[in-house]
Parts: structure tokens; sequence; C-alpha cells
């Protein structure tokens, strides 16, 4: 039995469809992600485990509790939000406290637990300090330090970091992390942004519309994408246009060209499918015998600091292929004719739909 | 640039005229009570009159009374609206623009011919009277909270305190309350500069009030309603700045609203 269990959830505003049948499991201590643009319903089912939206239909269980029914004051989870909400009549200290206040816990049992929280999250100098004095990566610690005092069963973030600018983000994600493992409890973490969900995450709900696109660990939502919304939504890709020539034998054409990919293709022949390579995977040169060869011309190259992106057309195509940063390395000229070869398992098949089913 | 800040302080100076000559004027009248020299005269007179204390005590009451009745009533609604029916804000705002349409006069009349039978027989009780001053300060008293309700982002913070564990009423005694301080103060403040000198509603329904006390004054005798108008403006700044140092720990939270972004 998982720690949380949401079984056939739907949710409407008004007329419109806002969350469809979606069903998932969260381990205990697990780190979970729910990854997906605006609108795709990712906050909406947030909120629906918080408590503060009524499912249509469907069930909810936490630790074996069916909680729709329950309000969410008396669900006992600890709460993020995206712009910290800390009350501003009270000091970091006093914030902290809350939560124990209401659960009527002693005065000096309270303040051992606040100091604790505050090692934690490594504010304790600021404990006196009231929320318009502290930054915003301050802020959000301190509403982490709130959120976990008193002891819920899980932890629920909704976009935490996307009021924050970059560098504060990134150390700010991974200080979430080590937290999380730390106190071990379950978490959903609510993003838009892609390199946060696959950094930090045990595993990764991709979300479209509505529904599940794709569960899975970081690695396997990158390297093996189900579906074409999640293959584009996760990192650059390149989306090759191409017709099935031979779908038994793994077999594409792309302008002409026989490409081939790792396993069979589950789509007729003469069926127009777009073949999914990472620009990183693709080699400026004739690589190993067996590779997938395609030749065109450079039509610019951009710096991105660690890697270089070659932007190429190659039979009426549009390629990107990233190299690392070698300084020793020529760059190939705009106009050069080049050769690119790719292995057949880096050539990954994407459909027109798929629908995410959990076992 | 030097001409723009001649100009702004021109137009400062000016406006801060047109309201202080006034105000100038009548202290300077209420000094002529003896003839010939500038005296407190006007002012002891008005101080040996029992009934000056005594109507502006009832006032008082009567303001404390309307302000404390008002907040019952409208901060719980507002706050009830913010949360519930948002949608609904632009109907009360239209709603709250009743009472300047309708003239106290006309309040009143309705009002006792509303409540003097049987089973509303409340037209000889002051309770009628501060349910006059609800109305009349409405307008002042729902705007105000529900603006201080806005800058604080309600929702958000309703949600934190519910995500850990805090009751509605715990949330709103403990969260909502401390941080609209500045907003209840401002409603708080109107509400009492309004029934202080209100006079319709006090002749109408026949109470010993400030207001009507500052009439009959005025219509007997010279020197001592500006006497009067000067120790009520007084008292009124007075009552306000107690109300203000009694809540200064508002202050720290009212920069604290932009906090929440």
């Amino acid at each position: 039995m998982a720690f949380l269990e949401l079984e056939h959830i739907e949710k409407d505003f008004g007329a419109a469809p806002v969350v469809s049948d979606l069903s998932l499991d969260v381990e205990e201590g697990e780190f979970v992600s729910f990854l997906g643009g605006s609108g795709c319903g990712k906050t909406t089912t947030l909120r629906m485990i918080a408590g503060f939206e009524v499912p249509a239909r469907g069930v909810i269980r936490i630790d074996g509790q069916d909680v729709v029914n329950v309000a969410a004051r008396h669900r006992n989870i600890g709460m993020v939000f995206q712009n910290y909400a800390l009350f501003p009549n009270m000091t970091a200290f006093q914030n902290i406290a809350f939560g124990l206040s209401i659960a009527s816990m002693a005065k000096a049992d309270i303040r051992i637990r606040v100091q604790e929280m505050l090692a934690l999250v490594h504010m304790e100098e600021f404990a006196g300090r009231y929320p318009q004095q502290l930054s915003g990566g301050q802020q959000q610690r301190v509403a982490l330090a709130r959120a976990l005092a008193i002891r819920p069963k899980m932890l629920l973030l909704d976009e935490p970091l996307s009021a924050l600018d970059a560098r504060i983000r990134t150390r700010l994600r991974e200080e979430i992390r080590q937290i999380q493992r730390a106190v071990g409890i379950t978490t959903v973490y609510v993003t838009h942004d892609q390199e946060e969900a696959l950094s930090i995450s045990d595993r990764v709900v991709v979300m479209d519309r509505g529904r599940i696109e794709q569960v899975g660990t970081p690695k396997e939502i990158y390297d093996t994408p189900a579906s074409r919304h999640v293959a584009s939504f996760i990192g650059t890709l390149n989306m090759i246009e191409a017709t099935v020539r031979d779908a038994g034998s793994g077999v594409l054409d792309v302008g002409g060209v026989a490409i081939r990919t790792a396993a069979p293709i589950r789509a007729a022949g003469g069926t127009v499918i777009h073949a999914a390579v990472r620009p990183e995977r693709i080699s400026p040169s004739t690589g190993a015998a067996g590779d997938n060869r395609l030749s065109g011309s450079v039509t610019e190259t951009l710096f991105l600091g660690s890697t270089v992106r070659l932007v190429v057309h190659a039979h009426g195509r549009r390629l990107s292929v990233d190299l690392f940063n070698d300084p020793d390395l020529p760059l190939p000229q705009i106009g050069s004719a080049i050769t690119l070869s790719f292995a057949p398992e880096a050539c990954i098949p994407i459909y027109a739909s798929s629908a995410y089913r959990p076992e | 640039m030097r001409q723009r800040k001649f100009w702004s302080w021109l137009w400062v100076a000016l406006a801060f005229t047109y309201f202080l000559l006034p105000l100038v004027a009548t202290f300077l009248f209420s000094l002529r009570g003896k003839k010939g020299v500038l005296s407190f005269l006007a002012y002891r007179r008005v101080f040996d009159d029992p009934q000056f204390l005594s109507t502006f005590g009832f006032s008082l009451e009567m303001a404390i009374l309307t302000v404390a009745a008002g907040f019952l009533l409208m901060v719980p609604t507002t706050i009830w609206i913010e949360l519930k029916a948002p949608k609904l804000r632009s109907l009360i705002e239209a709603l709250s623009y009743l009472p300047f349409v309708i003239p106290p006069i006309v309040l009143v009349f309705g009002l006792i011919r509303m409540y003097s039978r049987p089973p509303f027989a409340l037209v000889s009780t002051p309770a009628l009277l501060v349910a006059g001053y609800i109305v009349i300060s409405f307008p002042y008293m729902y705007r105000s909270i529900s603006a201080g309700l806005q800058a604080i982002h309600l929702k958000i913070l309703m949600e934190a305190a519910q995500s850990l564990g805090a009751s509605w009423i715990s949330a709103v005694l403990r969260i909502v309350l401390p941080n609209i301080r500045s907003a209840l103060l401002s409603a708080a403040l109107l509400t009492f500069a309004i029934v202080i000198g209100e006079l319709t509603l006090a002749v109408m329904l026949a109470w010993p009030a400030f207001g009507p006390y500052m009439a009959l004054v005025g219509r007997d005798r010279a020197y001592e309603p500006a006497a009067l108008a000067i120790l009520s403006f007084l008292l009124t700044w007075l009552s306000v700045a107690v109300m203000h140092a009694v809540t200064r720990g508002g202050e720290r939270s009212d920069s604290g609203a932009g906090a929440v972004h």
C-alpha cells in the first residue's frame, strides 16, 4: 500500500475539466515532482492533496486513510507556497512556532523545536526578524521550517522557487532535497522547471492538460520520453519528421535516407511519425559502423558556455548538435558541409499521442 | 528645478492655508468672549455647562458602540466575501454607495416608521441610533476593511494557517486581524468622526447627543459655538491620537503587506 494514493481523480472548474482521470501512487519517503506548463493541472492536483480543493470524483488516501472529506487543517500536511505566505505580523521564530502553538504545545517544547528547525534551514541568526526584513530565499527557508515544524505526514511544495532568481534557486533546491532526505518525509513538489524536477526528484510526473503523460525516474523521462509532449518539454530535443519504412526492423525514411531505431516501431508502414534524438548524442563525424548518418550544412554555431550548439540543415530538417566546449577543436564554418551520426539506440520514435496508465 | 520646487511649495502653502484658515478664524473668534480683550471666557462658559460633557460623553459612547458593532458585523462578512464570493465584491461596493445617496433625514424617517411598532418597537432604544450610525458609516467601514484584506492576500494566508492546523476563527484572530490593523484603525476613526458630530439622526430620534447640543448652543449664543467647535475638534483629535497610540504595533505589519508578493 503506497503512502499517497490518488485514484481516478477528476476536477472541473465550471464546464472545463482541469484534472481528468488521474491515478498515482507515491511511496513513503519518496520525492515526487509534478512537472508541466501552466494550466496542466499540477497545482490543482496538489491543492486537492492538501485539502484546499475537493475532487469532483475519485479517491485520495494518505497513509491508508481516505481524506477526501477531511478538512485541510486535519490532514497533518505541511505546505510551502510560491509566495512564501509568511505571516507579516510575526517574526521568523513566531512563524515557525505557529503550528505548534495551535497544537497547544508547551512553551518550552515549542522553543526547542523551533530552534531545531531554524538550525535545519540555517536561519538561526534570523529568528527575530520579520518577513519583510528577509530576502526571498530566507523567507522560503523559514516557510519550509514552518511547514516541517509540526512533523507533518507529507510535505507539499507549490512552485516554491519560481519567485527567486536563478542562482538562489539552484542552491535552495539542493538544500530542500538534503533536508527532505534527512527528515525522510514523503514529498510532492510542483514545478514548471524541468531542470529543477529532473535534478532533485526520485520520480517525475509529467502532466499536460489535466492528464499524466508519463511517470518515471528523471533518467527514464529524459532518455525514453513516452510522448511528444514529454519529449519536447524535457530538455532540448531534435524532432525529426520521418516516414515508417519497415516497422518490424525499425527502419524510418528521412528525406530518402534510411534511419534505424533500436526497437520495432509501433506504427504501420507509410505513417509519418517523429524520431527524437538528443543534441548531445549526435556526433559531427562519420561515427561507428551501424550508426545512422545524415549529411547537411552548418547554418549557425551558438556558444552556450560549457556547450557549443551547431544548427545543421540536413535533408530538409533542422537539427541541433551539442558539443563540449573544447578550445583546441576548431568549430565548423557556417555554410560548410558536415556529416552527422548517431546510434540507433539514441533514436526514439515518438508517436502522435500517448496516454499514461499505471499498472 | 528650483523653480519647480518653488511652485510645489506654493501649492502646498495655499492648500494648507485653505484648510487652516477657517480653523484659525474660528479659534480667534472664540477668544472674543470678553469685550475688547482676547480671553478664554467662552471656553470657561462651555466647561461650566454640564450639558457639554454629558452630551459629548453620550456621543462618545455611541461612537464606541457603533465601531464595535460595526466591526462585529462587517469584519467577518467582508472576510467571507473575500474568501468565498469575490465576485460579489463589486455588487457590495455598489451597495456601499447607497448611504451616500440616501439623505440621513430619509433614513431616519424610514427607521422610525419601521421600528416604532411591535414586534420591532426599537425606536426608543439607543440600539436604533447605533444601527442608523452603522448604516451611515457603512461605506467607510466596508471599503477600508476590504482594501486591507486585499492588500494582505487573505486567501493564501488563511490557507497557510489552515495547513498548520488552525481553525477559521484562530486564523482570523491571530493572523488576519493583526495584519489589517491600520485598515481597522482608519475605519474606526472615520466612523468616530462621523458619529461625534452627527445631527439628523440624533435630533429626530430625540437623543441627548453632541450634535444637537452644538446646534442648540449655536442658535442661542455667539462665541460659545466657536469655542465648542474648537473643543470638539481637539477632543476628536485626541481620541484619534489615543487610538493610534494603542494600535502602534500595527505600523510594522503595515509595511509587511508588501512582503507577501
